[in-house]
């Protein structure tokens, strides 16, 4: 652990010596918002945590916009308005460097590791391109673990119906078919989580791993859940980001998200063959209407991604996909217009087959992930045109329905994730 | 007058009597080595080929594409065809150093010292050409899926052309590595490369000079709105 720790930082911890909570903020370029999320941090603290020991904690991947010294100069600003009683204990704040490859999980392992040096009873991370925090969202993911002895806490948000689409229409459905927990937002960036959560993450070997990247949130969803932490939800209201994600790239994104997850099914494939059932997640907060901020999508674009990557990655398509499903890709992908559309079933299909392949290496891993960018972009203007006119309620009710595809193809996929060969695979019917 | 006769008749036959004493046995000797290597080399193609079938080679060959151009080549039935027919190759080849070993002739020998310092050459080169097939395809792959992710439209061409590359300098090093001339067949690449280029860019910068400012209008407008478009997380 020591490598994680600069010289400056590790006098600064001495110095701090212990801490009850410990809030995370990972960074790079971000000192136009950071400002506000350090503001949020600080009122929350102090408003609903006055009496604890806390640090706020900016692990940063080099930024070379200030982004340090708007966290270290930031007042906390407002306090005789938002404050009943003033704060006993003092908020330490520190920013560092953080090491190892550049990436968000890279920066929440400096952030487990100060945790663990300051033995904290809690720890909450939070990005740092948030315009929509609240110092309520403090007090949402660390209290439940502070006073309630919860593990594990994971954001839950209202969303726009187009947005979030990797976690609508994979993420969730299959963390919840795979390891029975119902967490709506596995890869909400938001969590609060207890100290002894933070030392397991640390345990695990996986920091040159895609974990270190954009794979950080589901790997920790999972592992929490997987190796039986208690795990619970808190509701922030709406989520809305700076307009500009540096760095986040689709492709490699997706790759880094999903590849992380088929990784995971692979570590955990004890755990969820022998889950059967899901099970609600209990919900911290009070659930309140929202609005969202209007969202434009192009499904042109998109469909054409889709009938594209059919059309010229069909030998790549070939070579992991069952004859069935790909003759039923083929034949939905190349319809224009309105005509245009992914089954449930097909969709879930595909990612079954995919997975099962990234297991058994019919082809390079990076390759397979790469190829399913275009399905993934089919897919999802698929449902942007199937809930064009549907309300919040019936858009939720139609991931549900996917949720229940999911669920009820665990079967095909436990049976392919068994087979061994290509040819056993693809002789299974459709 | 009895000498004569011995001089002009029975000399020249005791002579090649002698000479074929010498020679007979080793032109037995090839020819039995000739069948017997002959019939080897049959029997470990029969086998190779067996093997390979029981290890579904042909299966295995047919992942990474290269079973289509085997088959398209017209001369293989099948990749374990192909590797059997190599191994009773590589066999005659053993043979007939051998048989020629047996000569034991100054030139045979210096054919056989050649051949056989030539023998890693040959396997640099085969080496180099199977790291080129196997790069290729890679590399080739990588930029297939980079320009359908990037919505190319000559997606399919870029993948070709990287691959077409990436094979021409394998030969190229290959051959270099048996000693064949690789110059021309370098400067002829890198003539048609750098056409290809130049008219290229020629084609793009002057002939389509509106429609190299649309598209790259488009691919700039594209960008800020896809940024701008929603979270995939």
């Amino acid at each position: 652990m020591d490598e994680l720790f600069p010289n400056e930082l590790r006098t600064r911890l001495d110095q701090i010596g212990e801490a009850d909570i410990v809030v995370g903020i990972p960074s790079y370029n971000n000192a136009r918002t950071i400002g506000h999320v350090v503001s949020a941090v600080s009122v929350g603290l102090a408003k609903f945590f006055p009496t604890r020991r806390s640090v706020i904690v900016n692990s940063d991947g080099g930024s070379k916009d200030q982004t340090k010294e708007v966290v270290l100069k930031t007042e906390t600003g407002a306090d005789d308005l938002l404050l009943v009683s003033h704060p006993i204990q003092v908020s330490h704040r520190i920013s560092t460097p953080y090491h190892g490859l550049p990436g968000k999980g890279s920066a929440f392992r400096t952030i487990f590791a100060v945790a663990k040096q300051l033995k904290a009873k809690a720890c909450v991370v939070v990005d740092s391109d948030l315009r929509s925090i609240t110092p309520g969202w403090i007090e949402l993911l660390a209290q439940p673990v502070l006073e309630y002895e919860y593990d594990y806490i994971a954001p839950y948000y209202h969303r726009h119906k187009y947005d979030g689409t990797i976690t609508n229409g994979i993420i969730y459905p299959m963390t919840r078919t795979l390891y029975g927990k119902s967490v709506r937002q596995p890869i909400g960036g938001e969590f609060g989580f207890s100290g002894k959560l933070a030392a397991r993450y640390l345990e695990k070997d996986v920091w040159d791993t895609d974990v270190a990247r954009f794979g950080i949130d589901i790997w920790m969803t999972v592992t929490a859940i997987a190796e039986g932490f208690r795990v619970g939800q808190a509701y922030l209201g709406a989520k809305l980001h700076d307009a500009k994600d540096p760095g986040s790239d689709l492709t490699s994104m997706f790759r880094q998200v999903v590849g992380s997850f088929f990784s995971l099914m692979e570590s955990y494939d004890g755990v969820w063959k022998n889950v059967r059932t899901c099970e609600a997640v209990p919900m911290f907060g009070f659930p309140f209407e929202v609005g969202v901020e209007p969202l434009t999508v192009n499904t042109d674009r998109m469909i054409h991604a889709a009938q594209q990557g059919v059309t010229d990655l069909r030998e790549i398509y070939s070579s992991f996909l069952s004859p069935p499903t790909l003759v039923d890709l083929t034949n939905f992908v190349h319809r224009n217009g309105q005509g245009f559309h992914i089954p449930d079933q097909l969709w879930v299909r595909m990612i079954y087959e995919a997975a099962a392949a990234y297991h058994h290496r019919l082809l390079d891993r990076d390759h397979l992930l790469q190829s399913l960018v275009p399905l993934y972009l089919g897919r999802t203007a698929s449902f942007v045109l199937e809930v064009t006119e549907s309300t919040a309620p019936q858009v939720e009710e139609r991931i549900e329905q996917l949720c229940q595809v999911f669920e009820s193809e665990k079967s095909y996929l436990a049976q392919h994730w068994d087979t061994i060969g290509k040819e056993k695979f693809h002789a299974q019917p459709a | 007058m009895r000498s004569l006769l011995d001089r002009m008749f029975l000399d020249p036959f005791q002579r090649l009597a002698d000479q074929s004493a010498h020679i007979v046995p080793v032109l037995v000797m090839v020819l039995v080595t000739l069948i017997i290597g002959g019939f080897v080399a049959f029997v470990l193609r029969w086998l190779t080929y067996r093997l390979l079938q029981l290890a579904r080679f042909d299966h295995l060959v047919q992942r990474t594409g290269f079973a289509s151009m085997i088959e398209r080549t017209g001369v293989f039935r099948s990749p374990s065809d192909l590797g059997a027919r190599f191994v009773q190759a590589v066999v005659w080849v053993l043979v007939a150093l051998f048989a020629l070993n047996a000569t034991d002739t100054p030139a045979s020998i210096e054919m056989v010292r050649r051949f056989v310092d030539y023998i890693p050459n040959l396997l640099a080169a085969g080496l180099v050409l199977l790291l080129g097939v196997v790069v290729s395809r890679m590399v080739s792959r990588s930029a297939l899926l980079a320009a359908v992710n990037a919505q190319w439209p000559a997606a399919r061409l870029i993948a070709g052309g990287v691959r077409v590359l990436v094979m021409t300098l394998a030969v190229v090093i290959a051959l270099e590595q048996l000693h064949v001339g690789s110059l021309p067949l370098l400067v002829a690449f890198a003539i048609v490369f750098a056409g290809i280029v130049f008219a290229l860019a020629l084609a793009f910068g002057l002939g389509a000079r509106d429609m190299a400012r649309q598209w790259l209008e488009a691919k700039v407008r594209s960008s800020v709105a896809e940024e701008e478009v929603f979270r995939h997380l």
